[in-house]
């Protein structure tokens, strides 16, 4: 362990003998440690509710709370701490009881300072590998929660558009049977029945409704995997301005700042144009309906490795935590069903995956949302 | 301008589908003939004058691809226009290059597919004038080498 770290070691020392614990202090301290002190073992839990430790020295033979008491409580309150005990010449059985519950290691009085030091040291470099290890379990498990949540959505991606084509044959049934009825209402011979206008109607709502339901189809169809996608070289740059171009009015009319930091280097990606297009399409007139009056919207993009991330912020209404896992999930919407479908973010997830690359998100009520899309510059499927 | 009657043909598996498509097309003067598979279409095409094949994509068997490519073969001049579940309107694509006149998807607009079938039975009709028009130029000019 390096030297330079020994005064981030937040360390208690706890002895009742008060020249004792100065003298080690203003040694410690001369090797950069610098120690909290305590006179018993009710003092130092105390302490410790108020102040984090690394690392405790603790004398076993002290009036009160014995050392080995004291210990217990320790590691039953705070699992992270490491205690070093100070026994008396004589009882090294303290010491291994107090290793039995849960002591880092002991050393016997009188202590040799760079002796103490070391351990100390140990004790620290044993707090910071479980710290590491900690996050890079929780690492894994956000890398695995993602994996999961990525083929749930693909599969649900396979599912959708299973159900899609199967709907839209009887579909197809229900409006031609419609229009058939429709044709026939409207000949010569039926200009006279009764309540014509009733069944008018009737049928016209079957209609209106068989459109909507094609719709739905047609999105979640749109995007099915091509077998041959033809993919080229794609302007991010130039695909983001023709989008904006198709949403010229409800930019205009909520007078939408767009903060360009594109690099222009940093815009080309190996892809489909039509499919990323689409992508853009679904996030930018997201953005623009999160957004109140004189929002902005800022665009950028930067390299990591092999791909290229365009971000997309907007200062718009945000997204609650509990949402932010749903929204990729198809029909997961917040608006109402003739403002959208619920398959937008889920169409954007589906063709970025198929494309080999990927969408993060970041929220805060009130503030705003952070997309972020991944795409590979160069083709990778041939290596 | 009085309607000239398209002589139709509906392939499609989807018997409801056919039936109810058939009778609008019956009820607005085209000539509707139905076919259940690829292989019905044939056979219906041998016996009956067909202008225009209306081709669901997606049958169990003889799917509407080979179908068409049969099509195509034997009949070069009639028009085939495809029918497509899918969304993904390569198949289709496929298809027009293989001499497929349009595609629609379903469900379809009547008033799209009625003025695919009119655009496909003009183009079958102009393309049948240019044949006549060739044969009597070859014709004439045979007379004339007496």
């Amino acid at each position: 362990m390096n030297r330079l770290d020994d005064d981030k070691i937040r360390l208690l020392l706890v002895d009742d003998e008060d020249g004792f614990r100065k003298i080690i202090t203003k040694r410690l301290a001369k090797r950069g440690i610098n120690p909290f002190q305590a006179a018993s073992g009710e003092e130092c839990l105390n302490i410790l509710e108020k102040e984090p430790m690394d690392v405790v020295v603790l004398d076993v033979k002290m009036p009160g709370i014995s050392g080995i008491d004291t210990l217990k409580v320790i590691k039953q309150e705070y699992e992270k701490i490491q205690v070093i005990l100070l026994t008396g010449n004589v009882a090294v059985t303290d010491g291994i009881e107090g290793i039995k519950s849960g002591a880092f290691d002991y050393l016997t009085k009188p202590v040799e300072i760079d002796h103490l030091v070391n351990k100390i040291r140990q004790a620290f470099e044993i707090i910071c590998l479980e710290e590491e290890k900690q996050k890079e379990l929780e690492y894994r498990a956000k890398l695995e929660k993602k994996m999961i949540d990525t083929e749930r959505l693909i599969s649900l991606g396979t599912m959708s558009t299973g159900i899609a084509h199967e709907i839209n044959n009887p579909l197809a049934i229900i409006n031609e049977s419609a229009g058939f009825m429709k044709y026939i209402l409207s000949s010569s011979e039926m200009s006279n029945i009764p309540r014509k206008d009733a069944l008018m109607m009737g049928i016209e709502k079957i209609e209106k409704s068989v459109k909507r339901a094609s719709l739905i189809t047609h999105q979640l169809l749109g995007h099915v995997k091509k077998q041959k996608s033809l993919l080229s070289n794609v302007d991010i740059l130039s695909l983001l301005h023709e989008t904006f171009g198709l949403m010229e009015k409800d930019i205009k009319d909520k007078q939408i700042n767009i903060n360009w930091e594109i690099d222009n280097e940093k815009n080309i990606v190996w892809s489909d144009p039509y499919q990323i297009r689409q992508v853009l399409m679904n996030l930018l007139s997201n953005a623009v309906h999160a957004l109140k009056e004189n929002g902005s919207i800022t665009l950028s993009t930067r390299e990591i490795d092999d791909d290229i991330i365009l971000e997309i912020k907007d200062n718009g209404v945000g997204i609650p935590r509990e949402n932010l896992g749903k929204i990729f999930d198809p029909f997961f919407t917040t608006k109402s069903f003739d403002e959208g479908t619920g398959l937008g973010l889920f169409v954007v997830h589906k063709i970025l995956s198929g494309l080999n690359g990927g969408i993060d998100v970041t929220s805060t009520v009130g503030k705003g949302s952070c997309f972020q899309i991944r795409l590979p510059k160069y083709d990778k499927s041939n290596g | 301008m009085i309607k000239i009657p398209a002589k139709v043909l509906i392939v499609d598996d989807e018997k409801d589908f056919v039936e109810m498509f058939s009778l609008r097309l019956n009820e607005q003067g085209e000539k509707v003939s139905t076919a259940h598979s690829g292989k019905d279409a044939l056979k219906v095409l041998k016996k009956v004058a067909i202008d225009v094949v209306i081709l669901d994509i997606r049958m169990p068997g003889m799917d509407g691809i080979d179908t068409l490519k049969q099509i195509k073969t034997l009949y070069p001049i009639v028009e085939v226009i495809l029918l497509t579940g899918h969304g993904s309107t390569e198949t289709a694509v496929e298809g027009m290059k293989l001499g497929a006149f349009d595609y629609l998807m379903k469900p379809a607009d009547f008033k799209d597919i009625k003025i695919k079938i009119e655009n496909a039975r003009k183009r079958k009709d102009e393309q049948e004038e240019r044949i006549r028009q060739a044969e009597l130029r070859l014709l004439l000019r045979r007379s004339g080498d007496y």
